[in-house]
């Protein structure tokens, strides 16, 4: 049975697209599941930053689109999940490089190979967008709980619809500190205004930049708070019910409180 | 023996001023999204025209636009660019002026349309036009490398980067740079630093950053809960005398304007539990 | 194999078949067709299409064909030498398995003896077990390989014509008796000489240099940026990008940088990449040595 190909898409930039992808298919991995995570962002990759393996590329999306070498050359396994693997996109090639045909075939080759196909999306509706979305059955929309993030995701959830993909969101970078003292909007009242339905809500973390930039996805840490919301994402993915951990709750307040005692 | 030859200069008729001081045209581009150019459009364009310059501000994330929203402009916004592009209404009904200041318009972006709709010349023409009539048109850019940021960059003459402390967006910022006009001389704003994460060696530092961007340094502006908050209700800090973020754009500002500040503009807010020396902000990780 | 997409096109990128170690190349001693393993009548018959692409590229190259495993049969050998002699190809010999030296008295080739070792080739069957490592060169290189033939073609070409004689590559003269190794070939001067790349600037991530001869950076190379050269890179500020020396095979090749922080490293066909535990102090070179990448600071490497 051929894997699910799911876009992890937002419209806006920077609300964790990314680093949402990288955790969610390392969740998926960590459960014994078979990821494939394909970076469709082409001339400004990433996900191989976040993964840490940029290192390691030797081919990319656009040469395996262009029939230079095969899609198993192109993938490169993680060192420290057993299940994962990543096509990188192309760094010096423009978007155009590919059509939505192109990536379909691709899409469809890799999810041959796999239990799931989850694809990173660029930011923006344009080429890169479409894109992404060409090969996915399912998506995954992330957002922020802040106007200019969800009037984008408005946008995209739009547009998904209009092709007939399945959604649902991830609310990520929530303060519950700022939702309480109405500073920023709740996660029901996000999902209401996108009239979606809630795949996971992550809380804002000031460690995540860092294992960004180490490369080094934060589900790595089992013991951190966000490894385990990541990996009920993934179980919600895999068709379980699994309970929303409370963002209320004094161990999430506390530490961010500490942040902005200066703020 | 070599006689010093005079400068060809020396030698020419003084040209005759040009008719009248054309407005410039700056793009605000990053390359990623997220961080923090329509925030530093709006706050700097703000700035500009609280110290008396005629600015504009055009929103070229057609499909995705915000600028609207920063400036709380959103329901005051009755035609777009593509509106004008297209000749359907003129410039002066598009433009919107702001709510507080009569020195700043907003030309907005379409919501509905695509990118693709942007003809390209047409957008050079129309920032042309702009900067007949305005001593600042920026551009607020959209994320990508797309057509979206050709169109963007198409029409300016000058470009700001604004980038994070943080590799993806490092990254992405130097792409940009690339693609950018080799003869434009692009200045930098780092934006979102946090100098007790860089003091832990948990986040890059100013130096690090410019390290590989290599950049004239317009200004470096601390991260602020405050900024969400003035986002979402619509009111740019850089009017809010008592925000420190604010106040970096208001320097920011003031330089483009030509004034002599001190570089770069550094603003830690001034609390004890924040670390307010200059120097901490620059050093190299932990 | 890679398979062809949808419409029917086959790989893109001049004469080159990118499966296995199957390949068609331009060395220094002239065009190698290199059979590697697989069934010889299905790579043949990539190798024919690739041919009948451009069928005056290789018009008057030298070549000799390299049969690393098995032997071909009879028919699809004379379909083979039929077609490289109709493509204007001239077979000096052949190379491979002593099985061949009957095959090769009975169609009036020269036997050359065992394949050839060379640092690219030695490498390849390497690559078989460090399955985990890609080792091909990239399609920048193959194609710059296929240049080359293609130019020493057109020198062929001009002699025959009687136009005045520009330098070539010079065979060996003396053909090694069968079983012994081929002897060294001399020298080549290059008809058509690789020149040096000068560039002054800090190249951006997603630029790319590419250059038949040497690439000279003054300024940095960023992450993201990649400079692909025949010969050496020389950059003279930091490379933090990716650079590859030696595209073509040449694993002489060296990588010289002021601050040697590269994403990854190639020379000729090998790839490595550090860990980022080292603390680049000073200029340092990269080279091969003992058929793996090695750095050393460069006051102490010795040109």
């Amino acid at each position: 049975m051929s894997g699910r190909r799911i876009v992890i898409t937002s419209g806006k930039g920077g609300v964790g697209k990314t680093t949402t992808s990288a955790n969610v298919g390392a969740a998926l991995a960590k459960r014994g599941h078979r990821v494939i995570l394909v970076d469709t962002d082409i001339g400004l990759r990433n996900l191989d930053l976040v993964l840490g393996v940029e290192k390691r590329i030797v081919f990319d999306l656009v040469e395996v689109v262009e029939g230079r070498c095969q899609v198993r050359q192109a993938l490169i396994r993680d060192k420290r999940f057993e299940s994962l693997s990543l096509l990188p996109a192309a760094q010096t090639r423009e978007k155009e490089a590919v059509s939505g045909p192109q990536m379909v075939r691709v899409i469809d080759e890799l999810a041959e190979l796999a239990d799931y196909v989850i694809i990173d999306c660029p930011a923006g509706i344009e080429h890169g967008f479409r894109n992404a979305i060409a090969g996915a059955r399912e998506a995954i929309v992330v957002t922020t709980p802040e106007v200019s993030a969800i009037r984008d995701a408005d946008r995209v959830v739009g547009k998904l619809t209009e092709a007939g993909i399945p959604l649902r969101l991830i609310v990520n970078r929530v303060r519950p500190e700022m939702v309480k003292s109405g500073d920023m909007m709740s996660v029901e009242d996000v999902c209401e205004i996108l009239q979606a339905e809630l795949l996971g809500a992550v809380p804002e973390d000031e460690e995540v930049i860092d294992t960004t930039n180490r490369g080094e996805p934060i589900v790595l840490d089992s013991t951190h708070r966000l490894a385990e919301i990541y990996d009920k994402i993934a179980r919600r993915l895999a068709g379980e019910i699994v309970p929303f951990t409370n963002l209320n709750a004094p161990g999430f307040i506390g530490r961010l409180f500490t942040l902005w005692k200066a703020g | 023996m070599m006689r010093a030859l005079e400068s060809p200069a020396t030698l020419l008729e003084p040209l005759a001023e040009p008719a009248a001081a054309r407005g410039r045209a700056i793009v605000i581009t990053s390359g990623k999204g997220g961080v923090g150019k329509t925030t530093t459009t709006a706050n700097v364009g703000a700035a500009l025209a609280a110290a008396g310059k005629r600015v504009v501000l055009v929103d070229a994330d057609i499909g995705l636009r915000n600028l609207d929203i920063v400036l709380g402009l959103e329901s005051r916004v009755k035609h777009h660019l593509l509106d004008v592009l297209e000749e359907k209404v003129s410039l002066d009904e598009a433009l919107v002026r702001d709510k507080r200041s009569e020195n700043l318009y907003l030309l907005a972006a379409a919501q509905t349309r695509e990118k693709e709709d942007v003809v390209t010349a047409q957008m050079k023409a129309l920032i042309e036009q702009l900067c007949e009539r305005f001593e600042f048109v920026l551009i607020d850019c959209p994320a990508g490398i797309e057509m979206g940021f050709k169109n963007a960059v198409a029409g300016a003459h000058h470009a700001i980067v604004v980038c994070t402390p943080e590799v993806s967006a490092v990254r992405d910022a130097d792409r940009v740079v690339g693609l950018l006009p080799s003869a434009w001389r692009p200045e930098l704003i780092i934006n979102r630093l946090r100098p007790q994460l860089v003091r832990k060696g948990k986040m890059l530092s100013v130096d690090d950053v410019n390290g590989i961007l290599r950049l004239p340094l317009l200004g470096v502006i601390a991260d602020e809960p405050g900024v969400i908050v003035a986002t979402n209700k619509g009111e740019p800090l850089a009017l809010d005398p008592s925000s420190e973020t604010g106040a970096a754009y208001r320097a920011i500002a003031a330089k483009l304007a030509g004034e002599n500040v001190a570089a770069p503009t550094v603003r830690v807010p001034a609390n004890g539990s924040f670390f307010s020396k200059l120097g901490s902000l620059f050093g190299g990780r932990a | 194999m890679c398979e062809p997409d949808v419409e029917g096109e086959g790989p893109s990128g001049p004469g080159v078949a990118t499966a296995g170690l199957t390949m068609l190349r331009g060395t220094s001693a002239g065009l190698e067709f290199v059979f590697a393993g697989e069934a010889f009548d299905e790579t043949w018959a990539e190798m024919a299409a690739r041919l009948a692409e451009r069928p005056d590229f290789y018009r008057g190259s030298e070549a000799t064909a390299i049969f690393e495993v098995s032997v071909p049969g009879d028919e699809a050998l004379v379909e083979f030498l039929g077609a490289v002699d109709a493509y204007g190809i001239s077979l000096r010999g052949i190379f491979g398995p002593e099985m061949l030296a009957g095959v090769a008295q009975r169609h009036a080739l020269s036997y050359l003896g065992e394949p050839p070792r060379r640092a690219v080739a030695s490498f390849e069957r390497k690559r078989a077990s460090r399955a985990d490592q890609a080792a091909l060169l990239t399609e920048r290189a193959r194609s710059l390989d296929a240049d080359f033939a293609g130019a020493r073609a057109d020198i062929a070409n001009r002699r025959a014509r009687g136009e005045p004689s520009v330098p070539r590559p010079v065979f060996s003269p003396a053909r090694p008796a069968p079983g012994e190794p081929p002897a060294a070939p001399a020298q080549p001067a290059l008809a058509v000489l690789p020149a040096t790349l000068y560039h002054r600037g800090t190249l951006r991530g997603g630029q790319t240099l590419t250059q038949l001869g040497s690439i000279v950076v003054v300024g940095d190379v960023n992450p993201g940026a990649e400079l692909v050269a025949t010969g050496d890179v020389i950059v003279f500020g930091a490379l933090r990008g990716t650079a590859h020396a030696g595209a073509q095979g040449d694993a002489t090749a060296r990588v010289y940088a002021l601050e040697l922080a590269p994403t990854q490293l190639r020379i000729a066909a090998l790839i490595a990449a550090d860990d980022g535990a080292r603390r680049v102090r000073e200029p340092e070179v990269a080279f091969v040595a003992d058929d793996r990448i090695t750095i050393a600071p460069h006051a102490r490497a010795g040109l």
